[in-house]
């Protein structure tokens, strides 16, 4: 018997076998990253990610990182490969950059990437990209809202060599510690993501070795196309159009009465997948400005959420996907535009694409959701001088789904952070959370209610405090689909000691003495059908857990 | 003279184990039905039928131990206690935000991801009363309003309540009392605190572990005391004795009260199982995989000693309880292979189960699974599966092989075949090696241990994947578990938040509180009944680099002048041998355990069965391999015949009533004294 080898030298069988690995592969270098990193936002708020790439640059296996990561890190080794050329790659080399404008993301997201040689010849690429805790510039965190240039974010990284033949870059590297607020976090970081590349070149290695040398650049290839194939096959059941959305975020920060419009246009044609932004907003002043990998990993992760989740995520997955992102724009900005603050634009780009398509898939996509990521900061001094810094990310209600309601206070779209413990913030700052609780009410109305959003109230009881506060949602709400109502706006309030109130206007910095308190009231989701259609017994049960008050459901 | 019998009674969905020996060297096993309504009842009916089958008398029993699966079952199946949740005012709701995670991130209607079931919000209730980050009473407890909270929740049908305030394993003031008032107020009532069921900051990850506890505590309660009301009534004296998660006994009285700890019970019996393989082979590092129909569980052995995470999986949910690291893959015999429309093949999670169950048992089922490609290859015999007791049909298991798979992808039924097998050990292979790099271990090192029905027909297929080169065939893996009751010891583990710098570390303090521990352990193990003068004290420390928030168990001698250079020393290298680098960064601990642990064997050195006789070698079969493009003939020979010191090489299948192991090219096979198949490679022969 022959066991059907086919042209090119290897059986069907092969290719599954190859994909299974490459997953475990991807998955030993995540968990290599997450686990050994120092930022706290990396293990909570899991911001980092593995990968591995052909030598053409494709993605070829990713790690279930947070899928804002998804496309971000094609650009970067693209820019890599065109600095470095493979030819003058060695093994044991390595390189790193973060420069936005050259194809990273925002400054502390620093990307690692390194060749993978076998028997001498380059067969692939490992990537990891880490949200590093600080990386200089005018603010502690390096997320300063109110900057107007990207000089004021931080160290700008452009493409360089961390390594050679195994040597770490000295200079680079004294250069770096010079400019980061806690180099040993940012070199352990480092050091976290060279180890999961490493791991990568390991195993990728041990895969040449059995496979041979001239097969695995097919295999990748044929995985690829796979991978291609499915997932134009998918998107051609979606109806041949275009299809357009728009969605506002608050404000940029700086002028706050100014909204900021996403608008696209989303074509299906014949298994390809355009999105045009045309008619979005203007770049902004503040930084918000989202520079083009951001728009390509929103459009990777709705691409793949609207097709079959068994597909490998590789890069065929994102080969029908084209963007037209108009220069100057809010979606293409102009250097030295700002960039720190892009992650709430990434999230309505993704929204708005899932929206746009809500139409022709109504069974496969939600009301909206709030796709608020809530970000308070909260830095100062000790009574006896002691200094810190904490914060966190904080979440609203998801849009309620065609037969289930919203989940209340849930990540949604690109990221998956997770929030900090109440117990956590308060062994590290002297601030006590009164409350952290479902915001009763503030899910859409609908067939399906749309989910809650959260209340969580803190109060400053040592010295003074630097707040940063930058939400969404707070002008406008997640819409409801289907005749469904949208989700209750964000509300923040400072309470001062003096008994003034202050409301938050979506983005603040301002300076909080003991005894004042914040609270903070996040979106919730959209409702979808409309709310006569409800359920009575849901209606009941919400009013008995304290989701809904009385009188609104019986409206 | 009057018998003195140890029993060990494991409980799983499908079947009770029982293993008993009384100590001479005589010993004897049996599989009954587990019942699915009461698996108490398939336990005393053990006790009915080992008096029948070897004339065992209740009184004679001097240990009953049990692994159970009755915690676990309440929890997927949704069937524990009615309960209520009492929290500091203002955090009624931190059981249902949980950590605004997802799991699956492409899916964009999501579901609820925090078991929300344990209470909803008319179950939870909050009450005023705060205490700080340092311990102090910031806010004295309200208990007129804790007093409105319980009654409410009573009224409402609470029969257990958990209470979980902020800050309550720094001070555990506020939850003492409301335990006083509440049992005061509802004798009877059970009540969960969460300083004693994780002392543990992260007031999420405590509660659920805390309402789980009081979710299943009624019913491991009613349980337990129906298996020992039902021992007591035959007249069996021994005190029940309860497997724990981390693979430790426990008294069943103390179970009661500790219930969140008996999630794992009968896995980690299995594991102490493995553990006496190892011990009786010689071989201390091992990695057990325990292939079933739907899944298999794969769990590391090191040193002799299962390896214990301090979290674990309970359903989708992460619980903070120590346990044993056993890891479960959606991966199994029963699992069904199918073609994409890329031409893509899988294999699982769907599963065939027991019913339709594989093609090839006739009741319908119509996709192809793992076992039916194994009929296909020739590695099991039709007629002999399952002891012979249930007889499978090769030409339906070789239809459906050839009808979605084999033509789908224009190959030859066996190619087909082969490829199923392919594709499932990479999943299961990979699935391994996630596991140990998760604990820094290099699986090359360790030898594999194939357990549960289909263990052993993809052992060598895993090893070679893996660089494994040695593996070990228990004699009796269908009762493993219950044979690892037998030889566990008796264990009581407690756990104290204790954060400082190591730098500045306050050695008396740290000693301070290890003696508190270390006081209520001895406490525990009094209740054991067990001689102090029997117990082993070990210590550990939980450390991580400051900033870090992942911290690593340290073993440490707190007696030792240098111990903080040795536990930074021994945290480094720890770090190193997980994550693959370590920085000399400062570095701070954030827990402190001790363990108290007495008795258990390790071995189980007087249970050999003498070999059966009878014919030692069956026809030789035909079978496909994978790398070869021709069958090979591979001898067939029958397990309970093997006399110690038989040896044989691959091609070569070795049957037993309860499983079937594939030998294959470039392996051979030795049979040790104590009755195991170890097998070698040699990859040269190949």
């Amino acid at each position: 018997m022959s066991i059907a080898l086919s042209e090119s030298g290897f059986d069907s069988i092969t290719v599954d076998v190859v994909r299974h690995k490459l997953d475990g592969i991807a998955g030993e270098m995540q968990q290599t990253l997450l686990r050994s990193s120092f930022s706290p936002i990396v293990k909570e708020g899991l911001d980092a990610s593995a990968s591995l790439f052909t030598v053409d640059g494709e993605t070829l296996a990713q790690a279930c990182a947070i899928p804002v990561h998804l496309g971000t890190m094609i650009p970067v080794v693209e820019r890599i490969l065109k600095v470095f050329p493979l030819a003058t790659m060695s093994p044991e080399d390595a390189y790193v950059m973060n420069e936005p404008y050259l194809g990273g993301t925002h400054l502390p997201d620093i990307a690692v990437v390194k060749p993978i040689f076998a028997n001498g010849r380059p067969v692939a690429i490992a990537a990891a990209m880490t949200h590093h805790q600080d990386v200089g510039g005018m603010a502690p965190g390096s997320v300063p809202t109110n900057a107007i240039e990207i000089y004021q974010e931080g160290l700008r990284i452009p493409p360089l060599q961390l390594l050679s033949t195994g040597r770490m870059n000295e200079t680079l590297v004294a250069l770096i510690r010079q400019n980061v607020r806690i180099p040993d976090t940012v070199m352990g970081d480092l050091n976290a993501q060279i180890a999961a590349c490493n791991v990568g070149a390991r195993r990728i290695g041990e895969l040449v070795e059995r496979l041979g040398q001239n097969l695995v650049p097919k295999l990748f290839a044929i995985l690829l196309q796979r991978s291609e194939e499915r997932t134009r096959e998918a998107l051609r059941l979606i109806p041949d159009g275009t299809y357009r959305y728009v969605d506002y975020n608050d404000n940029d920060g700086i002028e706050l009465d100014k909204q900021i419009r996403i608008e696209v246009a989303v074509t299906i044609k014949d298994g390809d997948f355009h999105c045009d932004f045309t008619g979005s907003s203007e770049q902004v002043r503040g930084p918000f400005n989202c520079v083009p990998s951001g728009s390509l990993a929103a459009a990777c992760f709705a691409i793949r959420a609207v097709t079959d989740p068994d597909i490998p995520t590789n890069a065929g997955c994102f080969r029908p996907i084209s963007l037209h992102l108009p220069e100057g724009s809010i979606v293409n900005p102009v250097e030295p535009a700002p960039v720190n603050a892009r992650t709430a634009t990434i999230k309505r780009i993704a929204g708005t694409i899932l929206g746009a398509l809500r139409p022709v898939l109504p069974d496969r996509i939600p009301a909206d959701s709030c796709g608020e990521m809530l970000a308070v900061m909260f830095g100062g001094k000790r009574a006896d001088g002691r200094l810190f810094v904490t914060g966190e990310l904080i979440a609203g209600g998801s849009g309620a789904g065609p037969r289930s309601d919203g989940v209340d206070v849930i990540e949604t779209d690109v990221t998956n952070c997770m929030n900090l413990s109440a117990e956590a913030m308060e062994m590290e700052a002297p601030i006590r959370i009164h409350q952290m609780s479902l915001r009763k009410d503030s899910g859409g109305a609908g067939r399906q209610r749309g989910g809650l959003g959260l209340v969580k109230e803190y109060e400053i009881l040592e010295g003074e405090v630097r707040f940063t506060h930058r939400g969404e949602r707070h002008f406008c709400a997640a819409m409801g689909a289907y005749g469904g109502e949208p989700g209750a706006m964000a509300v923040s309030t400072i309470h001062r000691t003096t008994g003034a109130v202050e409301i938050i206007p979506s983005k603040l910095v301002t300076t909080l003495h003991a005894g004042d308190r914040v609270t903070i009231e996040t979106a919730g989701g959209g409702g979808n059908g409309p709310v006569a259609a409800r359920d009575p017994a849901a209606a009941r049960t919400d009013i008995r857990n304290g989701k809904i008050s009385a009188d609104v459901s019986t409206v | 003279m009057p018998r003195s019998w140890e029993i060990g009674v494991d409980t799983g969905g499908t079947f009770t184990d029982v293993v008993c020996r009384d100590g001479t060297g005589v010993f004897h096993t049996m599989k009954l039905p587990s019942s699915r309504s009461d698996p108490s009842q398939s336990v005393l009916a053990s006790l009915h039928r080992l008096g029948e089958e070897i004339s065992l008398v209740p009184q004679d029993i001097s240990r009953f131990i049990h692994g159970t699966t009755v915690a676990t079952n309440a929890v997927l199946e949704h069937k524990g206690a009615k309960i209520g949740v009492v929290t500091t005012k203002g955090f009624r709701d931190i059981l249902e935000i949980g950590r605004q995670y997802r799991r699956d991130m492409y899916e964009p209607i999501i579901e609820p991801q925090t078991p929300v079931f344990l209470a909803p919000g008319q179950m939870r209730k909050d009450v005023a009363g705060r205490i700080s980050a340092s311990g102090e009473v910031v806010e004295p407890l309200d208990e007129v309003s804790l007093r409105s909270a319980v009654d409410e929740l009573v009224d409402d049908g609470a029969q257990a309540i958990a209470v979980v305030f902020l800050f309550a394993f720094i001070n555990p003031s506020h939850e003492l009392r409301a335990r006083e008032l509440i049992e005061k107020w509802h004798p009877g009532l059970a009540v969960s605190l969460s300083h004693e069921v994780d002392p543990t900051f992260r007031e999420y990850e405590r509660t659920i572990a805390t309402a789980f506890d009081a979710y299943v505590k009624p019913v491991v309660d009613r349980y337990l005391h129906r298996l020992e009301t039902g021992l007591a009534e035959r007249g069996a004296r021994a005190p029940l004795q309860v497997m724990q998660s981390r693979g430790g006994l426990m008294a069943g009285s103390i179970a009661r009260q500790r219930a969140v700890r008996l999630f794992l019970s009968g896995p980690a019996a299995g594991v102490v199982g493995g553990c006496i393989v190892g011990a009786s082979a010689g071989a201390p590092d091992l990695i057990t995989i325990d292939i079933g129909g739907t899944s298999a569980d794969i769990a590391l052995i090191s040193g002799g000693k299962p390896l214990v995470r301090s979290e674990g999986l309970i359903g989708p949910h992460a619980l903070r309880v120590a346990m044993v690291d056993v890891n479960t893959i959606g991966s199994g015999g029963g699992s069904i292979a199918r073609v994409d429309r890329s031409g893509s093949l899988k294999v699982g999670p769907q599963s065939a189960g027991s019913e339709p169950g594989p093609a090839c048992y006739g009741r319908g089922g119509e996709e192809a699974t793992v076992c039916d490609a194994s009929i296909v290859l020739g590695y099991l015999d039709p007629d002999y599966f399952a002891g012979g007791t249930f007889k499978l049909d090769p030409a339906k298991a070789r239809e459906a092989v050839e009808r979605t798979i084999a033509r789908p992808l224009g190959l030859s039924v066996e190619a087909a075949a082969l490829g199923i097998h392919r594709v499932l050990n990479t999943q299961m292979a990979e699935g391994i090696r996630h596991v140990s790099v998760r604990q820094g271990i290099d699986p090359r090192q360790f030898a594999l241990i194939p357990l549960g029905g289909a263990g052993g027909l993809h052992a060598t297929a895993l090893a070679r994947e893996l660089g494994i080169h040695r593996i070990v065939v228990p004699r009796l893996p269908g009762v493993l578990a219950a044979a690892g009751l037998l030889a566990a010891p008796v264990e009581h583990e407690v756990t104290a938040a204790f954060t400082q710098p190591l730098a500045s570390l306050d050695l008396a303090a740290m000693r301070a509180t290890l003696s508190e521990l270390d006081a209520k352990a001895a406490a525990l193990m009094k209740a054991e009944r067990i001689e102090p003068s029997a117990v082993i004290v070990s210590y550990h420390a939980d450390i991580c680099f400051i900033g870090q928030s992942y911290s690593l168990e340290i073993l440490i001698d707190p007696q030792r002048p240098d111990l903080v250079e040795r536990v930074y020393e021994d945290f480094l290298l720890a770090h190193e041998r997980i994550y693959g680098h370590a920085t000399r960064v400062p570095a701070k601990v954030v827990g402190l355990r001790t363990v108290h642990s007495a008795g258990g064997s390790g071995t189980l050195d007087d249970m050999r069965l003498p070999p059966s006789g009878g014919e030692v070698s069956q026809a030789p079969r035909w079978i496909w391999v994978s790398g070869r493009d021709t069958p090979v003939e591979a001898q067939v020979l029958n397990r309970a015949a093997l006399t110690p010191g038989f040896s044989f090489s691959g091609p070569a299948i070795i049957q037993q009533a309860d499983t079937t192991t594939l030998i294959e090219p470039g392996w051979s096979g030795v049979v040790d004294a104590a009755g195991n198949l170890v097998l070698d490679s040699h990859p040269e022969a190949l």
